[in-house]
């Protein structure tokens, strides 16, 4: 999934720290609120707007995570991210041949137009997402034939053993629309669509708001609590702020992490964070001179102060990184040994490289971006101390991810989220060459990586997974084909009024357990 | 009058043509790739190929210029490849907020500034005077979104009188809720305004015309209202006019503060994801809201001013 830096917004960090000191103080965080009740509407402002709720079409979290409360997905990522819970499948296995996995689905969900979900939907709803211009297929194309046993079994053959196979069926994209789109084209589907989830859709006015309505019929009972919930489009972060202060808005997504400490001293308003898979990193272009030599990445993985830039830049919000893999997913390594600030050492291993006495280079940055300019400079004063003289080049958004995929850089930030559950995703998006994008744009290309990643994918039993991923965190830690800085979690300030919210790892946001006190 | 007119529009036409292709070569020279956009970072090379294949990306420019003005002359914007959903349709929700809110600003630009140049300019080294002349220096020295973004705290916030941004359903609702970023765009062009019919009303109550009034024993208010201020309005319209493309790009900037859903927020998403046809469509409304304007900113100075003959 794509996730936008507030780039819009950049401009008005300053005023929104102004402004929210201008609040009174008491209060805290506490979310007690009694007992769950039923109905209410939710207004939740967000940065960006959806661009389509066709499951296979999108990438962006706009729309993923209405896509989410929409529809039903066989299986479901658990909240702390670290494996699945059901959904329309009750239970799944794999064959003894290891070469195709069973699902068995509950009988009584149905579909908001009254037709039951049945295993023709799943097989439709795949083969959507297996399309060749569908931006998730990589996730599906493993899966070579699907059959339908009965009304609520499915059976997929893979093309070998694929122990995430349960993971991928939680992706949105996965998600199960009714055959044949209930008879509409694609496009009439999109703009009055129909799923099984707690939600149904209600109406969407393009540039403004979205909502969504109470699925009376919802198989799990008891759920949803609320009445409604409308997605409004609010681009400025301090906007946001100030709505959520005035009452208009219940929940703010992403408030300036300048603004929260002012946000924490109001009284109605909570700010809580929620581990997300989210990685922060330097790329660096290892086909270039000398980035290519091991010493020299290294040297700047020791010589840069990620606690000083945590600080000054994210506020504190989030967690200095190590292993590449986020701590959100099981096969995180956290007793991994990588390179930590020094730079006296840095200074030493520098000295070992082609280019003892430093050297110039660039890091390229989006425009706009306002974290991203602060990172830079800091690395740039960092880098400066052992003798790398840092040039700060500034691209437009778009034209820097053309440059990144022409390999046209020295220097680059960016970041990583994983879609499913399972490490397999990122595990190869950010750690393999052909796995995604060049090992994160790096140009690093290990046969051994590769290997490994396979082993993983294929074994079914854990010990085996993780001792693979284990390999695999160590391995880059010892190429650095690119610095990872943070673990950097979600952020959401709501109304005290609101209950009962709390993003998984992979952003679902699960409203169906929320509820409003009056 | 009419062959005025017929030669004013035949004008446009070439600067219209203008604006389409030199934003359709600007857009498609930058670097960026609306398929990878859309597709996200970690689609496959060959589902981006199939998009750019779908969306006719891989043609040549020439090609694909030439297929963009056919759609254009038969009155379609094409299809905006980020929001999956055809631009007439986009733009039919769009453009009719963002001109409600260049309107809004210009009839609250002019109500502001005639009052404070009239009185300005009646003592010119007053109190009142150095008081509004201070206003305009801190007006003009505050960006647009700082100056909005005050406003939704005193007025949205701690009086509460309009919301926080945001546009509601209902006509007399979206209304309301204009005002507030109306307010701030007009803000922008006030000191401009001000400056320039405080200046022309001095160079006016300073002239012939207005001593003969007086010696003609007319009262002062009939004087500032039939004569000064209709031959200061003169300047007023041409500056607002000309100051109607600024108008439109605070409407840009506003619009993303105040989380209204114009043509701003759109052009935005534009750019960002590199959505040809949106940023295409949007940039030739803009032009036309201006041609449009200079146009009926000739009529408007005619009529004031007889002296300006249409032929």
């Amino acid at each position: 999934m794509t996730r936008t830096k507030t780039l819009r917004g950049a401009v008005v960090v300053v005023a929104a720290t102004a402004l929210a000191a201008c609040s009174s103080s008491s209060g805290g965080t506490s979310t007690s609120g009694g007992s769950p009740t039923s109905g209410g509407s939710l207004v939740m402002a967000r940065a960006d707007e959806a661009t389509s709720l066709l499951p296979s079409v999108p990438t962006d979290n706009a729309s993923i995570w209405i896509i989410e409360e929409l529809y039903d997905t066989l299986t479901t990522p658990a909240q702390d991210g670290k494996g699945v819970t059901p959904s329309l499948a009750t239970s799944w296995k794999q064959s003894a041949d290891k070469l195709s996995w069973t699902f068995h689905m509950r009988t009584d969900a149905k579909f908001t137009n009254g037709q039951p979900v049945t295993s023709a939907d799943v097989v439709f709803s795949i083969k959507q997402n297996q399309k060749a211009d569908a931006p998730f297929s990589f996730i599906d194309s493993v899966v070579t034939k699907m059959d339908t046993p009965d009304a609520h079994t499915v059976v997929f053959h893979t093309k070998e053993p694929w122990a995430p196979l349960p993971a991928d069926m939680a992706l949105y994209a996965n998600s199960i629309v009714p055959k044949n789109y209930a008879g509409m084209s694609a496009s009439a589907f999109a703009s009055s669509p129909i799923g099984s989830g707690p939600f149904k859709f209600k109406n969407w006015t393009k540039g403004s708001s979205l909502t969504i309505v109470k699925n009376a019929k919802y198989w799990k009972k008891g759920t949803p609590r609320l009445d409604s919930v409308e997605f409004t489009v609010v681009p400025d972060s301090n906007t946001r702020s100030t709505q959520l202060a005035s009452g208009q808005i219940g929940i703010n997504e992403y408030p300036a992490n300048s603004s929260i400490k002012s946000l924490q001293n109001q009284p109605n308003i909570s700010v809580n964070t929620f581990p997300s898979s989210e990685v922060d990193y330097l790329g660096m272009n290892t086909r270039r001179k000398p980035l290519s030599d091991l010493n020299v990445r290294k040297a700047i993985s020791q010589a840069i102060d990620k606690d000083a830039i945590l600080k000054a830049v994210l506020y504190g919000y989030g967690k200095v990184a190590n292993a590449y893999l986020s701590p959100t997913t099981w096969a995180h390594d956290s007793s991994l040994k990588a390179n930590t600030y020094d730079v006296a050492a840095a200074k030493a291993t520098l000295a070992k490289s082609s280019v003892p006495h430093g050297f110039s280079t660039t890091i390229t940055i989006p425009s706009g971006d306002q974290n991203s300019s602060s990172e830079a400079q800091l690395v740039q004063s960092d880098l400066a101390k052992i003798g790398i003289n840092v040039t700060i080049k500034t691209l437009d958004p778009a034209a820097l991810v053309t440059a990144k995929h022409a390999g046209n850089f020295d220097m680059a930030f960016g970041l990583y989220t994983t879609d499913i559950v399972d490490p397999d995703e990122i595990a190869r998006f950010a750690g393999t060459y052909d796995g995604g994008v060049q090992t994160l744009y790096s140009g690093f290309k290990s046969a051994q990586m590769d290997k490994l990643a396979a082993t993983a994918s294929r074994a079914s039993d854990q010990s085996t997974r993780k001792a693979a991923y284990d390999q695999m965190q160590q391995i880059m830690a010892n190429n650095v084909p690119y610095v990872t800085l943070f673990y950097v979690p979600g952020v959401y300030s709501y109304s005290k009024k609101v209950h009962g919210f709390q993003p998984g790892a992979t952003g679902n946001y699960f409203l169906e357990k929320v509820w409003m006190s009056k | 009058m009419l062959r005025w007119f017929a030669r004013r529009l035949l004008l446009a036409v070439p600067v219209v043509l203008g604006v389409v292709t030199i934003s359709f070569i600007l857009m498609h020279l930058a670097p960026g790739d609306p398929a990878r956009s859309a597709l996200g970072e970690k689609a496959d090379p060959a589902a981006v190929a199939a998009l750019r294949h779908q969306w006719g990306l891989d043609k040549t420019l020439p090609a694909q210029y030439v297929s963009y003005l056919n759609q254009l002359l038969h009155g379609d914007l094409g299809t905006s490849l980020y929001y999956h959903t055809s631009i007439t349709t986009l733009m039919a929700q769009r453009l009719p907020v963002t001109l409600a809110l260049i309107v809004m600003s210009a009839v609250l630009a002019s109500l502001i500034s005639i009052p404070l140049a009239s009185r300005s300019a009646s003592r010119p080294n007053g109190a009142t005077s150095f008081v509004i002349r201070l206003f305009n220096a801190v007006i003009q020295g505050s960006p647009t979104f700082f100056v909005g973004s005050m406003l939704i705290l005193f007025l949205g916030v701690r009086v509460a009188i309009f919301p926080a941004g945001g546009y509601p359903s209902g006509f007399g609702a979206r209304a309301w809720a204009l005002v507030l970023p109306a307010l701030t765009i007009a803000l922008s062009i006030v000191p401009l305004l001000v400056r320039g019919l405080r200046a022309a009303m001095i160079e006016s109550l300073g002239s012939e015309y207005v001593a003969f009034a007086r010696s003609k024993g007319l009262p002062e208010s009939p004087i500032r209202h039939r004569y000064v201020l209709r031959n200061a309005g003169i300047s007023g319209v041409s500056i607002l006019g000309i100051q109607v493309g600024a108008l439109a790009s605070g409407a840009l900037v506003i619009e993303q503060v105040f989380a209204i859903p114009g043509m701003g927020s759109m052009l935005m998403t534009g750019i960002l994801n590199r959505d040809y046809a949106v940023v295409q469509a949007c940039t030739l409304m803009f032009g036309l809201v201006v041609v449009v304007v200079y146009l009926v900113t000739d009529l408007v100075y005619a009529r004031l001013d007889p002296r300006a003959r249409l032929s």
